[in-house]
């Protein structure tokens, strides 16, 4: 299995090309071979139609034409001895008549009161008696199909009259009159085997009147003749010879034909080159597509390169998009944010590392540089005691930090267990107010509720946990004299909680990073207050996964609200 | 040798700054980055002790501004261990480079190292004649015999001897001898070279009358 898009595209390429091109070819071939064998029937045909023009002026006089159909009494249709034939072809029959070798001939015409009817039968006899055409009253084998009253000796008179005109022009020509034929006419005849035609010429009993030298001998083409007495063409294929019938023709069959030997050459030829060029235009149509395709995947290749070259050290880079409209163009724009998002959430945690590697590091320098100065050299008791007090400090805040980490790690990787309840908001409220109170009496600060009583599925100790931690900072960045207010509500779907306090404000411009972690707006305000700027982000993490929201609206140096709904649905949250 | 320590974290100051003290070090303190900045531009330090996290401005912000007028030595500590935040430090003129949390033994031996380099002075042990001053264990030997100096004494003459064949003025002595608490009478300097001069000999130490001291190549 071929891996390589291009390699595929390629061969599905080439074989649809093969497919068309093997199409085409055939069917150019077989356009060509039938243009040919027109081209051959139609000279055939003219060729015939000459032959056929030349018999008709060598008849003797036509001894009958469409006979009457009514008794023996009828007018005779047919002239007189000595007069020519009022054909169609008039003046030749002129030409023909007034000619010496006719004078003899003229006694053997039929006689003119020979009753016509015999003649009208003979010719529309055959048409309906089947596809034997062979003119039964001349046939010796076949005499039952003869009409009583047509007697054969009137008939083959007439035949043999006609016949021996034939016999007399198969010598040279010129020399005895006969089909005649013109000079550049005869040349048709002769020439090399497979070009030249032949033609031979049997009168309706299938004896053969005359014919080329060129003729091969064949069998009399039994041909039938149409019902209404019309001249029947037939056109056939006889091994690699081309024939064209003319039957009915002046009581005689013409058969010319000629070799296709030479024309299957020149089709062979044909054929050759339309190969030749055929595998040319597949050669073309594949490096043209080996180069399309190339081109058509050159912007995947650049992708490629561009992904690959995206590493954890080298998340800048980006796919150079010159066409946005394309389908390439669209896939790279889609990496390219999908690289964008990367690049920022691994940024996002990269930050959070070194932020947690820092709130870590201090404290255990802390600790270190402590123990080591105490050890240093003896100490007096009250030295060791700050020095463990110093201690017992850094360690209570790496525990609450560790605390915290720990705490966001598991709700990140949603496996923080929530243990739902029903829980009385307004009492919990109540009680995170009541724990955060002696901290807003050291600086004078009112704080003020308004507790509708709403039940919410929660967990009792991390929704305490938040709510704690609001009201803290409502506190820790209020002023003194300041004041809180703590409104419970219920809309139709969720529970509120607002928290709005006069204190400092956020900066707009701090504001959407407040629940980002390790984000502080003062840090050495916090710092010196124990903060460890994971409060509000653990908050957060945690109303989240009450399927709750908690939103900031503040001004700067007016006051903060802080707002928490939850759903009081019976949507169990999840996690 | 006067030292200025820059850290937000009050506890870690108060360690680093005994811890100093005890080393014999003049120190003084900063809570933050301006603080820092202003203390650190307004004397001579021979060494600043620099925390990268500061409020207000941050280490790399105090380190850059500095750079502009003073070559004071700084060592940087932070908790950032990576390269780029290593490599950005030095870049920005930062001496030395130490990373939280630290050895104690380390940031003094690191800082005693940083404020010789500083002096010119590569070599720990400083030979002036007969004298030997060991500025690693700050002790000083006259022909092989360990000599009893107090701490002041010691620092008074490794200043002489870092300053080797300049003239040291007496406010100098007084920067880099006391840290900005310290209220010394101005006669204290004069009893320090006389006890010097008794312990280790007369002609150590030459006093330019009205401008200073020095010791002579």
């Amino acid at each position: 299995m071929i891996r390589s898009l291009r390699w595929r595209l390629q061969l599905w390429h080439a074989l649809v090309l093969f497919i068309v091109l093997a199409v085409f070819g055939v069917v150019v071939y077989f356009l060509q071979w039938q243009t040919r064998l027109q081209q051959i029937d139609a000279e055939l045909d003219r060729t015939a139609e000459v032959l056929a023009m030349r018999v008709r002026r060598l008849m003797p006089g036509p001894p009958f034409g469409r006979p009457p159909f009514e008794g023996p009494g009828g007018p005779p249709r047919f002239n007189q001895p000595g007069q020519p034939f009022p054909g169609p072809r008039g003046p030749n029959n002129m030409d023909r008549g007034n000619r010496p070798p006719r004078g003899p001939d003229d006694e053997r015409r039929p006689p003119p009161n020979r009753p016509p009817r015999d003649i009208a039968n003979d010719q529309t006899a055959p048409g309906p008696r089947g596809p034997n055409p062979r003119p039964p009253q001349f046939d010796p084998n076949n005499p039952s199909g003869r009409p009583i009253d047509n007697p054969p000796w009137q008939m083959s008179r007439w035949f043999d009259d006609v016949l021996r005109r034939f016999r007399d022009f198969g010598g040279p020509r010129g020399d005895r009159p006969g089909l005649d034929l013109p000079e550049e006419f005869a040349h048709l005849f002769e020439g090399p085997e497979d070009r030249r035609m032949y033609f031979l010429i049997w009168n309706r009993d299938g004896r053969v009147l005359e014919k080329s030298a060129s003729a091969p001998d064949l069998p009399f083409p039994a041909l039938h003749v149409s019902e209404n007495d019309l001249p029947v063409r037939l056109v056939r294929h006889r091994a690699h010879f081309r024939e064209v019938v003319l039957a009915g023709r002046f009581e005689t069959n013409i058969l010319v034909g000629r070799s296709l030997r030479h024309d299957i050459g020149l089709s062979r030829r044909f054929a050759g080159m339309l190969t030749l060029a055929a595998i040319g235009v597949l050669g073309i149509g594949l490096l043209g597509g080996w180069w399309f395709t190339g081109r058509a995947i050159r912007p995947l290749e650049t992708m490629t390169k561009t992904a690959e070259s995206i590493s954890a050290q080298n998340l800048a880079q980006r796919i150079n998009i010159t066409e946005t409209d394309s389908e390439l163009g669209q896939l790279a724009v889609v990496l390219n944010q999908t690289f964008d998002r990367l690049q920022a959430a691994f940024e996002r945690q990269t930050r959070f590392t070194a932020d947690a590697s820092h709130e870590l590091r201090t404290p255990v320098a802390v600790i270190l540089a402590q123990i080591e100065l105490s050890l240093a050299r003896p100490r007096s008791e009250q030295d060791y005691r700050e020095a463990l007090a110093t201690c017992l400090r850094a360690s209570q805040r790496m525990k609450s930090l560790i605390e915290n980490l720990l705490v966001l790690a598991r709700l990140d990787a949603g496996a923080a267990e929530l243990r739902l309840e029903k829980v009385a908001l307004d009492q919990l409220v109540g009680e995170a107010v009541e724990l955060i109170q002696p901290l807003a009496d050291q600086r004078k600060i009112a704080i003020t509720c308004e507790l509708a009583p709403v039940t919410v599925p929660a967990d009792r100790h991390r929704l305490s946990q938040v709510l704690t931690n609001l009201l803290t900072n409502a506190v820790r960045y209020n002023r003194d004299d300041g004041s809180i207010v703590v409104t419970v509500s219920e809309e139709a779907e969720t529970a509120v909680v607002a928290i709005r306090d006069t204190g400092i404000g956020i900066a707009p411009e701090h504001l959407p990073h407040i629940f980002d972690r390790f984000f502080r707006v003062d840090p050495a305000r916090s710092r010196s207050e124990g903060s460890s700027g994971l409060g509000l982000a653990i908050c957060q993490s945690l109303v989240a996964a009450h399927h709750g929201t908690l939103t900031t609206t503040s001004t700067l140096g007016e006051g903060t609200t802080m707002e928490l709904r939850l759903p009081r649905g019976a949507k169990p949250p999840a996690g | 040798m006067r030292v200025l320590v820059v850290e937000d974290e009050p506890d870690l100051q108060r360690v680093v700054a005994m811890a100093l003290r005890e080393d014999d070090y003049a120190v003084d303190t900063a809570d933050d980055g301006e603080e820092g900045l202003y203390k650190a531009q307004a004397w001579d330090y021979d060494a600043l002790v620099l925390d990268v996290m500061l409020p207000k401005r941050d280490g790399w912000s105090v380190l850059s501004t500095l750079r502009e007028t003073k070559p004071t030595p700084v060592l940087m500590l932070t908790a950032r261990d990576t390269v780029p935040d290593r490599v950005k430090g030095l870049n920005l003129g930062a001496d030395d480079y130490l990373v939280k949390p630290f050895e104690l033994s380390e940031l003094m031996a690191r800082l005693r190292a940083l404020i010789r380099r500083s002096k010119g002075q590569p070599r720990p042990i400083l030979e002036i004649g007969e004298v030997r001053v060991d500025t690693a264990s700050k002790t000083v030997a006259v022909r092989g015999e360990l000599a009893a100096l107090t701490a002041k004494e010691y620092c008074l003459l490794e200043m002489l001897a870092l300053h080797r064949g300049t003239l040291v003025t007496r406010t100098m002595i007084y920067d880099h001898l006391f840290d900005e608490n310290d209220d010394s009478l101005s006669n204290l300097v004069d009893v320090y070279i006389s006890n010097l001069r008794r312990k280790l000999g007369h002609e150590l130490i030459t006093t330019r009358r009205g401008q200073g001291y020095l010791i002579d190549d």
